[in-house]
């Protein structure tokens, strides 16, 4: 075992997948020589050349459209967004392409979509976003989130060895603040596989991303007054992990839904309809969620702090629910 | 002579119609007044329908398998003018009326509910699905639902507190009710809470005094009512002679009294008796829970006494391990415990039978409600001396009636009748090498 | 119409070389502008009998684009067609059947019923048909060229758009991809007067749509699509030119639209003298005059050609009918790959 930042644990599993095959490559704005706004990719042009890591116009959607259709010949590109709020300027090639060829065409399009998300960092309302519930609605697209640099570094290899289209979300924010446990040898975490992050009795908080960070503080303060919380963190939005969601809610009975993204057509409204569906009857509580609030992410610090979810709302809801 | 008309009823307020499965008179048949005349299925329920008179079937309008809507006529029946007075005989408007209010009467017993269903939460509480689904697997009915304090928000019953009832109810902590789903209808056990101003304006002073009821009081009508909605009470009575027991008494008191410390009364002899018969007919040491017995293996006997704050049952535990001695002594602890209000809830709970002695009161002859969820009870009048005829001769002895009230679900009259001779038995008969 | 080149171009550019076309090439491209149209006038009939469901397209008066370009391609060349090459399809190789099934909807079709038309795509034949908003095709036809080329398969790939396709913002940023990435990509733009129904008049105001390959650095062409040697010619330059490492060409090939948008579009938006000079054009009819000119076609030829058309639509038409529809099963759900 070493000890990695999130954002170490993104760049060794690159790095390493593109020493195992060949047929990885990456592209995207100023991940060349410059190696990257974040510097994930610092040293790779050096060591990789420009050929396999390809600095590209500052056009998303001919660089996501570039890697479908070299996907489609059997590459295994990893196109890097700056910013995850700019993979709306390729959304026509996600949904349009990316995410329908294999339906349409039986091709495969082993491909990886890389987002550096999330506020937290006074990135204003261009450089904060959280856009995965844009892509969790779009069959074809599978959607991953890690939260430690262990499953950073785990999921981003099983996406690059996956033959799908994938859009992986990281935390800008988690990037150098959080560090964490990785096997020296070669792992994967299997997408579509959630991870209880801490087990619990009492209530469940089913997360991802940020969230686990702040659920699992919120989970630790309550074991004072005795309050038993189960994290659940899900790794993989798309394919969704039902099994562990639903047993979790069967142990407990209490949930808590916790994502940065903005509360109104979040993944959580979708997690909260398959508890209603196949859970019922295993409800001792209205099921509630922490999310931003419905506005843009705002610059002022004062503002920003006030949008983000973090550990005291988490800690709030928990009590009230435990109150219940 | 006249011409019934029978109507298919409305086996609830939703139905439109009902289908007709089996006739179980033909024409020509002659049928009795609230003698079963067909079978009819609906949505909700299949039920038998009696007939409203006695007489011949003279008409059947539809074949088995008809569905038909409610209120047609679907056969007729002449009514034997010999067997019938002109009053009982009414128009027949009057008739199809009578036919309704009938079935509505009758729903409750020939409705096959399954046992699993709940009933509708009463308003005003609030249940989550996921109590009602712990409920309903284990078999807690609505009213005992209603029983359980709430630690939730609001006094919600939250999954926690329904789990710890149902540990406690398997340790036999609480007394449960296993609501019968023999009927549908709905007895209010819960004492409503009434607002003393409005009944002072009814009931004013100083011809009427309100009181409230005390907490003991209180779970004391509830759980009264509940018994009785539960069990089917049936009373078998017999007198005990208890004159050699007496003389025994009369003689070894002061003996006795020496050695233990305690007073020889017959309550441990009573006592003595019940654990020897209980051991003889188990079934009567048990209870029940849906359609199962719960036989069980140990016997605490509880003897119901009158105290400061109201009815209550201290329990002899595991009394089939105790001799007559050590039944004595425990007799002795609990009554001491009772007067100095020493009794712990231990004392009082998980009671397999109970004995209630309105004998000392002077009454020879009672009733007793069955103590939830045990099945038989024996009450013991005041031991009197009366002339009894003994080999056809009088004699003067020392009698006590008693009265066993047993659970008509699963105790008969034979097993009831029995199981009280065989108490009487143990203590006309009773060996007093064992008293000493 | 006159042929202009835009001003980039260079001399050497120009079409010189493989200026010899063969007789059997001559009748290869009149045979198979022949199978385009007779085949969609199949496709039309079987839609007016209800065999067809969603749409039909005809690329009358196409033909020449669509095939003289298709033949410019190696069997190692990709093609990405729209929907007015359904000729294209079948010079690379793709089976009159395996379209027909497709328009269908059939479960034995390339697409299994999950798209129609000529949405379907053929790894093996390197055919990616069609994507609706059509200049959308063109980065993912930029990607097929890069892995291409980092493959060092010495391959291009050809694509084709509408006029109304060159609008989205797709075309311009493909296009500065392949520029400035040197990627073997021809893009034809096939400008036959309307998108749907609206005149190029309300799309674009620069003189020739080749004109914007000058913004991107690349060479562009105007040439006129009705006659299919010359855009044979045209292509097999702009190949060979990408094959060599030299990047992108724009063609513009113009044409005209001959029927509607789509067969439920009656055209009645078109000038009928601008319909009645076009029909004077038609790809067919004059390369056929052609051919009959050289005596390279004779009645004769035209009769077994046109009966050889028939026999294949007819048997195809039969098989595609009689194929069975696919049924929903979890198949169908299976959006991702193994």
């Amino acid at each position: 075992m070493k000890t990695l930042t999130y954002i170490e644990a993104i760049s060794e599993a690159l790095w390493e997948e593109m020493e195992r095959d060949k047929n990885v490559f990456l592209l995207g704005e100023d991940i060349g020589k410059y190696g990257g706004a974040f510097k994930v990719t610092k040293g790779f042009h050096e060591h990789f050349g420009e050929e396999r890591v390809i600095d590209t116009v500052l056009a998303e959607n001919a660089i996501i459209g570039a890697a479908t259709g070299a996907a489609m010949m059997g590459m295994r590109p990893i196109a890097e967004i700056q910013f995850a709020d700019f993979v709306s300027n390729g959304f026509n090639q996600l949904v349009n392409n990316s995410a329908k060829i294999f339906w349409r065409c039986n091709i495969p399009v082993p491909m990886v979509v890389r987002l550096p998300s999330g506020g937290g960092i006074h990135g204003g309302p261009y450089h904060s976003i959280n856009p995965e519930a844009w892509f969790f609605h779009i069959p074809g697209l599978k959607l991953v989130a890690p939260s430690t640099p262990y499953d950073a570094k785990g999921l981003l290899k099983s996406a690059i060895r996956d033959n799908n289209p994938i859009l992986y979300f990281e935390s800008k924010f988690l990037y150098r603040r959080i560090k964490g446990e990785v096997p020296t040898n070669d792992y994967t975490v299997e997408i579509g596989k959630a991870d209880i992050k801490r087990n619990g009795n009492d209530i469940s908080i089913i997360t991802y991303g940020t969230g686990v960070h702040w659920s699992l503080e919120a989970a630790k303060i309550l074991e004072e007054e005795n309050i038993d919380v189960e994290v659940l963190d899900l790794r993989s939005l798309i394919p969704i992990d039902k099994e562990a969601i639903f047993s979790s809610v069967k142990k407990t009975g209490k949930i808590l839904i916790v994502h940065e993204d903005t509360l109104t057509g979040g993944i959580g409204g979708e997690i909260a309809a398959l508890i209603s569906d196949n859970c019922f009857e295993f409800l001792d509580a209205p099921i509630k969620r922490i999310a931003s609030p419905d506005t843009p992410i705002p610059f002022a610090p004062t503002l920003e702090d006030h949008f983000l979810p973090n550990t005291k709302k988490v800690l709030s809801a928990l009590k009230s629910l435990a109150k219940y | 002579m006249a011409k019934i008309e029978i109507p298919m009823p409305q086996l609830g307020e939703s139905l439109t119609e009902g289908t007709i499965i089996k006739w179980n008179k033909k024409v020509g048949d002659t049928i009795k007044k609230d003698e079963t005349l067909l079978e009819i299925s609906t949505d909700k329920v299949d039920s038998e329908i009696p007939s409203s008179t006695s007489g011949v079937v003279s008409k059947i309008y539809f074949e088995e398998g008809k569905t038909v809507p409610i209120k047609t006529i679907i056969a007729e029946i002449e009514t034997d003018a010999s067997n019938v007075s002109q009053k009982d005989i009414p128009q027949k408007k009057e008739e199809v009326k009578q036919v309704e209010t009938k079935i509505e009467i009758e729903k409750p017993i020939s409705v096959s509910s399954p046992v699993q269903k709940l009933e509708k939460p009463q308003p005003g509480r609030f249940y989550s699905p996921l109590v009602l689904n712990i409920a309903r697997t284990e078999n807690i009915s609505m009213s005992e639902l209603e029983q359980i304090a709430g630690t939730g928000e609001n006094g919600r019953v939250s999954k926690k507190d329904i789990l710890a009832y149902v540990e406690a109810k398997k340790h036999g902590k609480v007394s449960s009710t296993i609501s019968s789903s023999l009927s549908t209808q709905k007895i209010e056990t819960t004492l409503k809470h009434v607002d003393s101003g409005e009944l002072i304006k009814k009931y004013p002073q100083p011809q009427y005094e309100i009181l409230q009821m005390s907490n003991v009081l209180q779970k004391m009508a509830e759980h009264m009512v509940k018994s009785v909605q539960t069990s089917p009470h049936v009373q078998a009575i017999h007198t005990c002679d208890f004159t050699e027991i007496a003389k025994f008494r009369e003689i070894n008191a002061i003996e006795f009294e020496k050695q233990e410390g305690f007073k020889l009364t017959f309550m441990p002899f009573i006592a003595n008796a019940i654990v020897q018969a209980l051991k003889e007919f188990p079934i009567v040491n048990s209870s029940v829970e849906g359609d199962k017995i719960i036989l069980k293996k140990f016997i605490n006997l509880g003897i119901a006494v009158a105290s400061e704050q109201g009815l209550i049952v201290p329990v002899i535990k595991n009394a089939e391990e105790k001799n007559f001695l050590g039944i004595a002594r425990n007799i002795n602890d609990l009554a001491l415990k009772t007067r100095t209000k020493k009794l712990q809830m231990s004392d009082i709970e998980n009671g397999t039978f109970t004995i209630s002695n309105y004998g000392v009161f002077g009454n020879i002859i009672g009733m007793p409600i069955i103590n939830q969820p045990q099945v038989a009870i024996l009450g013991t009048g005041a031991i009197k001396k009366q002339p009894v005829v003994i080999n056809d001769a009088i004699a003067i002895r020392s009698i006590s009636y008693f009265t066993l009230s047993f659970d008509h679900r699963i105790i008969d009259g034979a097993i009831g009748g029995q199981f009280l001779m065989s108490v009487i038995r143990n203590i006309e008969n009773f060996n007093f090498k064992n008293a000493i | 119409m006159k042929n202009k080149t835009t001003k980039k171009i260079s001399k050497t550019y120009l079409i010189k070389k493989n200026n010899h076309i063969s007789s059997n090439m001559k009748l290869q491209f009149y045979y198979h502008m022949q199978l385009m149209r007779k085949f969609e006038e199949t496709v039309f009939k079987l839609y007016r009998q209800g065999k067809v469901v969603g749409g039909a397209y005809s690329s009358e008066g196409n033909e020449a684009t669509a095939i003289g370009s298709a033949f410019a391609l190696e069997k190692n060349d990709y093609l990405f067609p729209m929907h007015r090459d359904i000729g294209a399809h079948f010079v690379k190789g793709q089976s009159v059947k395996n379209l027909m099934l497709n328009y269908l909807g059939k479960s034995q079709s390339p697409a299994r019923g999950h798209d129609g038309t000529g949405h379907y795509a053929d790894m093996k034949l390197k055919i990616f048909g069609n994507i609706s908003p059509l200049g959308a095709m063109i980065p993912l036809a930029n990607g097929v060229a890069l892995a291409s080329k980092m493959k060092k398969e010495k391959s291009v790939v050809l694509n084709y758009i509408g006029d109304g396709g060159s609008s989205i913002g797709d075309f311009h940023e493909a296009l500065v991809m392949a520029s400035v990435m040197k990627l073997p990509l021809i893009l034809i733009i096939e400008n036959n007067q309307y998108a749907y129904s609206t005149h190029i008049s309300k799309q674009f105001i620069v003189e020739k749509l080749s004109d914007r390959a000058i913004g991107y650095g690349i060479n562009g062409i105007t040439i006129d699509g009705t006659d299919v040697e010359l855009v044979y010619k045209t292509t097999k330059d702009a190949v060979e030119n990408a094959r060599k490492g030299n990047g992108p060409t724009l063609i513009e090939s113009v044409t005209m639209r001959m029927q509607g948008h789509a067969i439920h579009d009656d055209a009645s938006y078109v000038p009928k003298k601008l319909m009645d000079y076009w029909k004077k054009k038609d790809p067919i009819v004059v390369y056929e005059k052609k051919l009959f000119a050289e005596k390279i076609l004779s009645d004769k030829k035209k009769n077994e050609i046109l009966s050889e058309i028939q026999r294949q639509l007819d048997e195809a038409s039969d098989v595609a009918l009689n194929s069975p529809f696919p049924v929903w099963e979890d198949a169908n759900e299976k959006v991702f790959a193994e």
